[in-house]
């Protein structure tokens, strides 16, 4: 196992390089000008000049690429062009809100998802089943964004049960940290529970066909310690699966949903960051990113095998 | 004089005293603004686009407005403008948040600062600034411009202390002289701003508040929500449906203020190069007139914005209310211009469109159908707008004005022939660059004014700019802030002044 993980993260090296090839490339190839924001449409060519020159945008696209790998290397992701932010500042600054609303998220979709799923997979056809299937569907259709926007008005405008906008940070106060995310991280594990749920209504289904279950119940095994103890272990692994991508989803969505709740993670610094053109904001974000991902896919691969020694790498 | 008579006199003198010692009522209650725009930097002179409210609680800047749009001197005490040189006489016994004094010496340092970084285009015809006495400045310009007063009293004349404007780390650590200090420790990034009453301010009663929170909040639902739930006390609003719903909610209500953005079509072609129907001036008359521009602002912008037929709305002192309505809708003399400009059966043109702009074209597009008029809608990368209609690209395009800044932007951006949105570098009318001209040469807004009315009448004539719709300032507020007195709005911007301002809460 440690042999697969130290494996896999060399393997992350050349992969985080060509996508900071590939995000400064497509940065340069933007049509739009940082400078004409900075200096707006008043600003004079002389103007325009000396703050191109001060971002050291004057400089050849290789020259630039290979000053910002150099300080990459060292752990310097930059500073943005706007302001004496660092990149990599902003980026831990604001990925507690982004992480607790993820994992908050993951949270609520195994727990709904695992329960529909599981219920519905135990009687294929019944009642439970069909609702199941039924609110799983509708469940995926929904956008999150639409789904925050109706929570909101309901839970935080109307009823006044949370706050309607901000992120309170977890060492500031538990409760109200839980408050403020409660109604964001419903939002969008709504679709990623919708996901798992179809994904164990089935898995469920086929593994409680499968002749080890029927030895189990001959056996004398009550109901309860079949499901739990060989069906659900053995449904979960292609769960696994979906959630590892799921999360991938839950950080795009998060990216949307903060902007409906106020909250202020890797999203609303992305969103900001594009529509400045704050290359190396982007450039940060996008590597970081990408790198959370990547130890995503990792801990799944690593929860495989915990969960089905047969599917343990060698 | 016994000893006893004098103790009763000294005894009343010191009663006297503190009778007539001034008594301010301690800062309390918290103030809570919501903003759409994120903050960028707290460093004025690299401050660019919205979201100056960010900075007004920690700067103050040499001049100001007051609530009626007259200039009026903050840190400066009184100036003399003529020509080419600006002087202009400080106020004394000013300190900085940082303990250190302002005078003169700071007052140069910071033009010269806002000069050599380039940012700020309202000062590019700013040369440099010397010192001339211990409280005294003079600016040079490089050629005339009446709007340095003006340009002062916003980021460009804000003023930051000498160790502040030679720290690396300005932008998150503000220092000027305003009522209120910003609390990085209590603040946080990308969330809220708090800003603390500041101890080294001169006057202690206009510090009304023990807190002042500026919350980023870019989403429009979300600032709604938050404004309905009582988590802010006012916001700045955008022409959106959330606007609208503002008005409609109980608690909240909806201000229209003075200023805001003209949007507007650009004619640039308008000798006919690409589009020979635009060398005509009644092709572009009859475009005016046959824009309903109520049902416009209705359809698209959820009726609150106002027909504009000039750059500047009503309320402003670069209104010439002999304009307006000067182009209302009238389709029957929109078609028997194309007639007479002999175009009636039409012709076709294509104009770049932003994503934001998008359904404002669709509309008016469909008005330019009615005179057989096919404009092609081409959605160019957001951001690229301005740069590709200074290009010939496009035969026109579609911009915003806007209402806060001088008129002389007028010429640099559309009429001189080397505008920033002339791209085919058509010559101008002289009358129209002599009035521009005589319009930089006086520094007194009421001298002004009629001068560059006249030019407004005169680009209406013209009629390449057509303007459509103006969009106010909007503010959502609760019903605690409209009906509080010390709730007052700069004008033309979209900050309240956090001067004097109290909150009972």
């Amino acid at each position: 196992m440690l042999r697969l993980i130290g494996q896999r993260l060399l393997a992350m090296v050349p992969l985080l390089l060509i996508v900071s090839v590939m995000t400064f490339s497509f940065t340069a190839l933007l049509p739009s000008d940082p400078v004409d924001l900075i200096i707006g449409d008043r600003g004079s060519e002389e103007q325009y000049e000396m703050v191109r020159e001060r971002l050291g945008l004057n400089q050849p696209f290789l020259t630039r690429y290979a000053d910002w790998l150099l300080r990459a290397m060292t752990g310097d992701l930059g500073t943005s062009f706007f302001n004496s932010v660092q990149v990599k500042d902003a980026v831990l600054q604001r990925m507690p809100a982004t992480l607790s609303l993820t994992f908050g998220s993951v949270l609520i979709s195994i727990t709904v998802g695992l329960a529909a799923g599981v219920a519905a997979g135990l009687r294929p056809g019944s009642w439970v089943d069909r609702t199941a299937t039924f609110g799983a569907t509708i469940g995926q259709a929904i956008p999150n964004f639409w789904f925050g926007i109706i929570l909101a008005s309901v839970f935080a405008v109307s009823l006044r049960w949370f706050p309607a906008t901000g992120y309170v940070p977890l060492t500031d106060s538990p409760m109200e940290w839980l408050r403020s995310i409660t109604l964001p991280a419903l939002a969008l594990g709504l679709s990623t529970s919708a996901a798992i749920a179809r994904q164990v209504r089935s898995a469920m289904v086929g593994v409680l066909q499968q002749d080890y279950i029927r030895a189990a119940r001959a056996q004398g095994l009550s109901s309860r310690r079949v499901v739990l103890k060989h069906a659900l272990k053995n449904a979960l692994v292609p769960v696994v699966t979906v959630l590892s991508f799921q999360i991938t989803v839950l950080l795009g969505g998060a990216l949307i949903v903060e902007q409906v709740f106020a909250i202020n993670g890797i999203g609303s610094l992305a969103i900001t960051a594009v529509r400045q053109q704050d290359i190396p904001m982007i450039q940060g974000i996008v590597l970081i990113l990408v790198l959370v991902v990547m130890l995503v896919q990792l801990a799944t691969d690593i929860l495989y095998g915990l969960i089905n020694p047969k599917a343990r790498p060698t | 004089m016994s000893i006893s008579m004098k103790s009763w006199v000294f005894a009343a003198i010191a009663a006297t005293l503190i009778a007539v010692q001034p008594v301010f009522a301690e800062p309390s209650g918290t103030f809570r603004h919501g903003e759409q725009a994120k903050l960028i930097t707290m460093d004025p002179h690299q401050h660019t686009g919205g979201g100056a409210s960010y900075l007004r609680p920690v700067y103050e800047t040499l001049f100001d407005r007051d609530p009626e749009g007259a200039i009026v001197p903050v840190l400066a005490e009184s100036y003399e403008a003529g020509g080419t040189e600006m002087t202009i006489q400080l106020k004394q016994g000013v300190k900085f948040s940082d303990g250190s004094d302002f005078n003169a010496e700071v007052a140069a340092a910071n033009i010269n600062r806002v000069i050599e970084l380039g940012v700020n285009a309202s000062m590019k015809l700013a040369d440099k600034a010397e010192v001339i006495g211990d409280h005294a400045i003079r600016i040079t310009l490089k050629t005339p411009d009446p709007s340095i007063v003006d340009a002062l009293t916003g980021p460009a004349g804000m003023m930051v202390s000498m160790a502040g404007m030679q720290d690396s780390a300005l932008d998150r650590n503000p220092v000027g002289t305003g009522p209120y200090v910003y609390s990085a420790q209590e603040s946080r990034e990308g969330e809220v701003r708090v800003y603390l009453p500041s101890d080294t301010f001169r006057n202690p009663e206009e510090q009304g508040l023990e807190r002042v929170e500026i919350l980023e909040i870019p989403d429009n639902t979300a600032r709604l929500n938050a404004l309905k739930t009582g988590q802010i006390d006012l916001a700045i609003f955008l022409s959106s449906p959330q606007a609208a719903i503002v008005d409609k909610s109980p608690g909240i209500q909806l201000l229209r203020l003075p200023g805001g953005t003209t949007y507007h079509l650009s004619i640039l072609d308008r000798e006919g190069t690409q589009v020979p129907a635009f060398a005509d001036p009644r092709v572009r008359m009859a475009m005016n007139y046959a824009i309903n521009r109520e049902a416009f602002s209705k359809a698209v912008e959820f009726g609150l914005s106002v027909p504009a037929s000039q750059p500047y709305t009503d309320g402003l002192w670069l209104h010439d209310p002999a304009l307006a309505g000067r182009y209302s809708y009238d389709l029957e003399k929109a078609k028997s211009l194309m007639t007479e400009a002999g175009y009636q059966d039409g012709f076709e043109f294509t104009i770049p469109s932003i994503p934001i702009f998008a359904s404002r074209l669709e509309a008016v597009a469909g008005f330019f159908k009615e005179i057989n008029i096919t404009m092609n809608i081409q959605t160019v990368e957001p951001g690229t707008l301005a740069r590709r209609s200074r290009t010939t690209d496009f035969p026109a395009t579609n911009l915003v004005w806007n209402n806060g800044i001088d008129p002389k932007f007028m010429t640099t951006y559309y009429v001189a022939e080397d505008a920033v949105f002339n791209p085919f570098k058509i010559t101008p009318d002289p009358e129209l660059m002599a009035l521009s001209d005589k319009g930089l040469s006086m520094s007194d807004e009421a001298d002004r004014a009629p001068v560059y009315f006249e030019m407004f009448e005169k680009l209406a004539e013209e009629s390449y700019l057509i303007f459509i719709t103006t969009t106010p300032i909007l503010f959502g507020a609760s019903d605690a802030v409209v009906n509080n007195e010390t709730v007052q709005y700069r004008p033309g911007t979209d900050t309240p002044y956090f001067r004097g301002l109290r909150v009972d809460n």
